[in-house]
């Protein structure tokens, strides 16, 4: 049958392998892998997981670029391993790292708690304008309203554009593409009312000003969000918010 | 007990200096030729506020062989720059939305350049104009 993979090439994939009980530092380790041209990178470290090292450790789950969790370093580039073909990457040995500027756990496996808590601080739901019972029926919004947003929803938490983003590597307390991607995703939003305390978070040096738009966030996204963009007119909104809030009412300075 | 040892990477030291980094270093480094640009323009005009001798040795020194090489030097540095910037204009400005439809970056840095052309165009020739009626 014409669809069943046949691996009939094979490829070296050196892995950053980092074992905290073992070794002092992460090493690289090379394994040769057979590989078909439908082959992903993700199956490929699966493949020696089942057939080599079954101590190789990395995150994955729905292989579809869906779920975030796949993301690594592929010959110096951050991508996701389920929509990476190793057919792409040959003939020579494919580097394979865990995500640049995160601290590693184990293997291709890195510490995603600063992350979340970053996600967790933008207020990361609709804050509603007004409160409206479920009898009063749905919020409405036109076209228009949805698609001041509707790229930014399409953020899956894969933190690639963090390790490509050289001035979250100079601070790793700057709040990143990510997380202003999903700020702007409900401040854009016609439903929601929560845009100044959003706003509240992201001032100074940790907040948008880290951002020098270098642009590379938005290259690596795979889904097409354009954190970059997010970050950028926050940092207008951030300036006349700075310059307006002693006009607003009950503000002090 | 616990393994738990996180490992702290560095980022490399030359990022800036590998792709795709690279192509934003020149970028903004291309920002000192409009700069550079701007103190020889300004230098003309603390000349011209000098005094006739002082504003001909201005023109003297623009002239010279040199002085044309650091201009083409800087010409091809000033363009650089616009053609860079207006290319992450999109991702600085606000999401324009026509009629329902988000506008596509491309087309935002297209019709941006356009723009700068036309109205450098302009000037040139405005300024030609004045040059040869005066």
């Amino acid at each position: 049958m014409s669809d069943v993979p046949h691996p009939s090439k094979s490829i070296d994939l050196r892995v950053l392998r980092y074992r905290p009980a073992f070794d002092q530092e992460p090493v690289f380790v090379s394994y040769r892998v057979a590989y078909s041209d439908d082959m992903s990178v993700l199956q490929a470290l699966q493949s020696i997981k089942d057939t080599q090292d079954g101590s190789l450790s990395f995150r994955w789950s729905c292989r579809m670029a869906v779920c975030g969790s796949c993301g690594m370093m592929i010959n110096g580039a951050p991508k996701l391993a389920c929509n990476t073909f190793v057919r792409d990457l040959g003939p020579n040995a494919v580097t394979i790292e865990p995500l640049q500027n995160f601290p590693i756990e184990r293997d291709l496996v890195v510490t995603v708690g600063d992350f979340v808590r970053k996600i967790e601080s933008i207020y990361p739901y609709i804050i509603p304008k007004v409160p409206k019972p479920v009898e009063d029926g749905a919020y409405l919004q036109t076209p228009a309203q949805m698609a001041a947003y509707e790229s930014f929803s399409d953020c899956i938490n894969c933190m690639l554009c963090y390790a490509a983003c050289p001035q979250f590597g100079a601070n790793p307390d700057f709040i990143g593409p990510g997380a202003m991607a999903m700020l702007q995703r409900y401040n854009g939003d016609s439903r929601d009312g929560g845009r100044q305390l959003r706003l509240d978070q992201i001032h100074g040096e940790d907040g948008v000003w880290s951002c020098t738009a270098v642009g590379i966030c938005s290259d690596v996204c795979p889904k097409q969000v354009d954190p970059a963009n997010a970050v950028n007119q926050n940092k207008t909104n951030s300036a006349l918010d700075f310059f307006l809030h002693a006009l607003r009412p009950g503000e002090r300075s | 007990m616990s393994e738990r040892r996180p490992f702290h990477r560095p980022q490399p030291r030359d990022w800036w200096a590998r792709p795709p980094y690279l192509a934003y270093t020149l970028r903004e480094l291309s920002g000192v030729a409009v700069a550079l640009y701007a103190a020889i323009l300004l230098a003309g005009l603390v000349c011209l506020w000098r005094g006739p001798e002082a504003f001909g040795v201005y023109r003297r020194v623009l002239a010279s062989d040199w002085s044309l090489l650091v201009h083409l030097g800087l010409l091809a540095g000033v363009l650089w720059h616009v053609v860079t910037w207006f290319q992450i204009l999109p991702k600085t400005m606000p999401k324009l939305i026509l009629r329902g439809q988000p506008v596509p970056p491309r087309q935002v840095t297209t019709i941006a350049l356009l723009l700068a052309l036309v109205c450098s165009t302009g000037l040139l020739v405005v300024v030609i104009a004045i040059g040869a009626l005066s």
